[in-house]
């Protein structure tokens, strides 16, 4: 019985999907074993099947276990495909987000999803953890040429450290140079236009689309 | 001695003068409806008394009956107190013996007397002393000492309940409540919390609570017919924020992680210098907090539910936006809390609402389809949080959703006759429960984070000690909102592990016992205050086990 790269791919997404960690990491191998290209298993396969799991989170159809099974499964099948793939391939410039939760906050389930969902978007994800001062964000983003600061919330009382921030950022006249956005309960579109961020998303999955609308504008100078 | 007789229960009772109707029903085993448990704001538990004996119960003021329910002879059975002896007919299919039992008599009610505040008359100066414990607090012209008066008050982030005790007789005489008036600035304790970090909004938040408290000191005071003047001192229950902004505490530091304490409790403040319109003398006692999310709320729980003192594995849950629970092992405490958010008031749901009228209080799936209770006789408005538990209980119970909470809308199982329930709104599939009151898929995920944080935290401290949930003998639900759940939801929701079947206790707001019970016996404070000082209390930001635990908990 032959397998078409297709059909592997298929059925790599469909694993992923229906949060199969075994099956998953078999397929891996079994696209190895055949000769595909790993970095095409990658892409159409775990990170298609990422997707989907994805958007049966925003229909509430997956909750955050199903969404965090179904990133084990990716993270197990990319750990097997990874070693294969060409150079070329993964040294194309991602662009970073530092993220992280805010001072005096320690929830941290939410920002790990989104740091999850940004990861499976092409992103490269500087996870600053929880409880991180406003200074931090912004002299982490500088360090690591971070395109965007992504920061989380989930009590009404730290809300404020995320509008630091962005007055760290004006103070040292390089607020064009990033884009923040933030989410978390507490957080609303109004909020983020209050503090002058860039963007708020209500869902992990969103803020991909949100960081990816964001990064495609015109950057300042 | 007063004479309380429930013929169809073959009961009678000797209470003292004074006693509340709904504890006295309440220890006869009459399940009677009291939604706000007791705090006057429902009016669900109203008994209807013979015409002559309607001079022998005193009813506290509140407007929740109509003129032709007081004609007929209707009281509420939480605002009125018993003197003189009683007869009351009960519907016995309502009595349920054991399982509603809310404090025993050694708990709640049979503290010894033993004021902090007394009194001596000297002859040869004619005036009174006013001493607390040995220290001088001032002197009276004149015989005052059969004038003194005491109030224990529980200051609920939503409502509020003050009881007038007579301190030389331990006599709860009258009581108040209402809702507490700052949530007109924000429900939840976070947003009081950020208010009350300025200076402005700490003094708007301490002003109203103490205007309000004052209302209810007058209240209760012109109820019983004494002079607010002669009320020597307050005891304030409450959680830790609560307590920070009655005295004007600062409360930023409990907002934050670390959430570290200014106030520990445990102390008095003067009741002039918070504005308690009490004697010039008085003193606001606040009983011992034990971190920023396990308060004097729970200290007071602890004293009511007597923890220290009882052999084997309690557990004690106060189910609410903040879900704290103790474990005590022969004694030895242990405590935390959780993030359990507001769903449980209703808010963040769909058709959510707060348990007034038109709450859809319980709902139930059977054979015979699905079937439901409403608050007060009106139509169906909204779903409070009692409802919730129930429909999203149910559901899991009889495969409406799925372990991982997904509806099963497009299940095989033609002949469930609530079906029919299923339904769509803007496309997405929802479960109606009656009228305009319907569950959507985003409710079943509010609720399950809700009921993961507490299970979790259940599970962790049972960890922390070694322990199953088997081997927990009594488990107490403590609150006025878990007085309305029923405990067969609580364990199909997973919100309490099914080997605590037959070991739920519901007790009631022990905030408010545990209040009266401190201000009755002083000894009692230094006890409670060094049991708070043993009290290894957890903080589940810091455990690792916490995500996994809490996602594992998720499930049904």
């Amino acid at each position: 019985m032959t397998v078409s790269a297709q059909q592997l791919h298929e059925q790599l997404a469909t694993a992923v999907v229906e949060l199969d960690e075994d099956l998953t990491k078999q397929l891996a191998q079994q696209a190895i074993d055949l000769g595909f290209d790993a970095w095409e298993a990658v892409e159409f396969g775990l990170v298609a099947g990422m997707d989907r799991a994805g958007k049966l989170f925003d229909e509430e159809e997956y909750f955050i276990p199903e969404l965090l099974l179904a990133s084990d499964a990716m993270y197990a099948g990319l750990a097997i495909l990874r070693p294969h793939i060409p150079q070329q391939n993964t040294d194309a410039e991602k662009v970073r987000v530092v993220i992280g939760v805010i001072e005096g906050d320690t929830h941290d389930i939410g920002k790990n999803l989104v740091r999850i969902m940004l990861d499976v978007g092409g992103f490269e994800v500087i996870d600053l953890g929880r409880d991180v001062p406003p200074r931090t964000f912004v002299d982490r983003a500088k360090e690591t040429g971070a395109r965007i600061i992504a920061i989380a919330s989930l009590m009404t009382t730290t809300m404020d450290g995320m509008a630091e921030v962005v007055r760290i950022l004006e103070a040292e006249k390089i607020r064009d140079r990033f884009k923040v956005i933030v989410g978390g309960a507490p957080i609303s579109q109004g909020f983020a236009k209050k503090i002058g961020a860039d963007g708020y998303a209500s869902r992990a999955p969103a803020a991909v689309q949100l960081a990816k609308r964001l990064v495609s504008e015109p950057q300042a100078a | 001695m007063n004479k309380v007789t429930l013929p169809s229960l073959g009961v009678t009772l000797e209470v003292e003068p004074g006693a509340s109707l709904l504890e006295t029903l309440r220890h006869a085993g009459v399940d009677l409806e009291s939604p706000c448990d007791g705090s006057g704001t429902c009016g669900k538990c109203r008994v209807k008394l013979a015409a002559h004996e309607r001079a022998h119960v005193r009813e506290s003021a509140h407007d929740l009956l109509s003129d032709a329910e007081r004609e007929e002879g209707f009281v509420l059975a939480c605002q009125a107190s018993i003197c003189g002896d009683l007869e009351i007919e009960t519907d016995a299919a309502n009595a349920e013996g054991e399982g509603l039992r809310i404090l025993s008599e050694g708990h709640g009610l049979d503290v010894a007397l033993e004021p902090w505040i007394s009194k001596t008359f000297d002859p040869a100066t004619a005036s009174t002393r006013i001493l607390a414990g040995n220290t001088l607090l001032g002197v009276e012209p004149g015989d005052t000492t059969g004038r003194l008066y005491g109030l224990a008050i529980d200051i609920g982030t939503t409502t509020l309940v003050a009881a007038l005790v007579d301190l030389r007789t331990g006599c709860e005489l009258a009581t108040a409540s209402s809702l507490n008036p700052q949530a007109r600035y924000g429900q939840d304790v976070l947003s009081r919390i950020k208010l009350g970090s300025a200076p402005d909004g700490l003094a708007k938040l301490q002003g109203d609570l103490i205007a309000e408290l004052n209302r209810h000191a007058a209240d209760a005071a012109a109820q019983a017919g004494v002079d607010p003047r002669d009320i020597y001192e307050a005891v304030f229950s409450g959680n830790t924020t609560m307590l920070y902004l009655a005295v004007g505490t600062d409360p930023a530091t409990l907002g934050k992680y670390p959430y570290t304490l200014t106030r520990r409790g445990a102390e008095h403040v003067g009741a002039t210098g918070i504005g308690l319109e009490i004697s010039p003398l008085g003193l606001v006692y606040l009983p011992p907090v034990m971190s920023a999310y396990v308060g004097a709320d729970i200290t007071s729980g602890i004293l009511a539910a007597d923890l220290p003192h009882t052999k084997g594995v309690v557990l004690f849950v106060d189910i609410g936006t903040n879900g704290e629970m103790v474990l005590g092992i022969d004694g030895k405490l242990t405590a935390t809390s959780t993030a359990a958010g507001p769903a449980f008031e209703g808010m963040n749901i769909t058709c959510g609402m707060r348990a007034g009228r038109g709450a859809v209080e319980r709902v139930s799936l059977s054979d015979d389809g699905l079937a439901f209770a409403t608050i007060g006789s009106t139509e169906p408005s909204g779903l409070c949080g009692s409802g919730l538990l129930d429909v999203v209980g149910e559901l899991a119970a009889h495969g409406g959703v799925d372990k991982n909470g997904r509806f099963q809308h497009n299940g095989t199982a033609p002949d469930k006759p609530w079906k029919s329930q299923w339904e769509r709104v803007d496309g997405k599939p929802v479960f109606r429960i009656t009228g305009p009151v319907y569950l959507s898929q985003k409710d079943v995920r509010q609720v399950q984070l809700a009921k993961a944080a507490i299970r979790a935290g259940i599970e962790l401290m049972l960890k922390e000690n070694g322990l199953t949930p088997a081997r927990v003998d009594r488990v107490l639900i403590a609150g006025s909102f878990g007085f309305h759940l029923r405990t067969e939801s609580l364990i199909n929701l997973g919100l309490l592990p099914r080997a605590f079947a037959g070991r739920v206790e519901f007790v009631g707001n022990t905030s408010r016992t545990g209040a009266q019970a401190l201000l009755l016996n002083h000894p009692a404070r230094g006890r409670l205050a060094r049991v708070a000082g043993t009290v290894n209390v957890l903080e589940l930001a810091n455990n690792p086990a916490f995500e996994t635990t809490f996602l594992q908990s998720l499930a049904f």
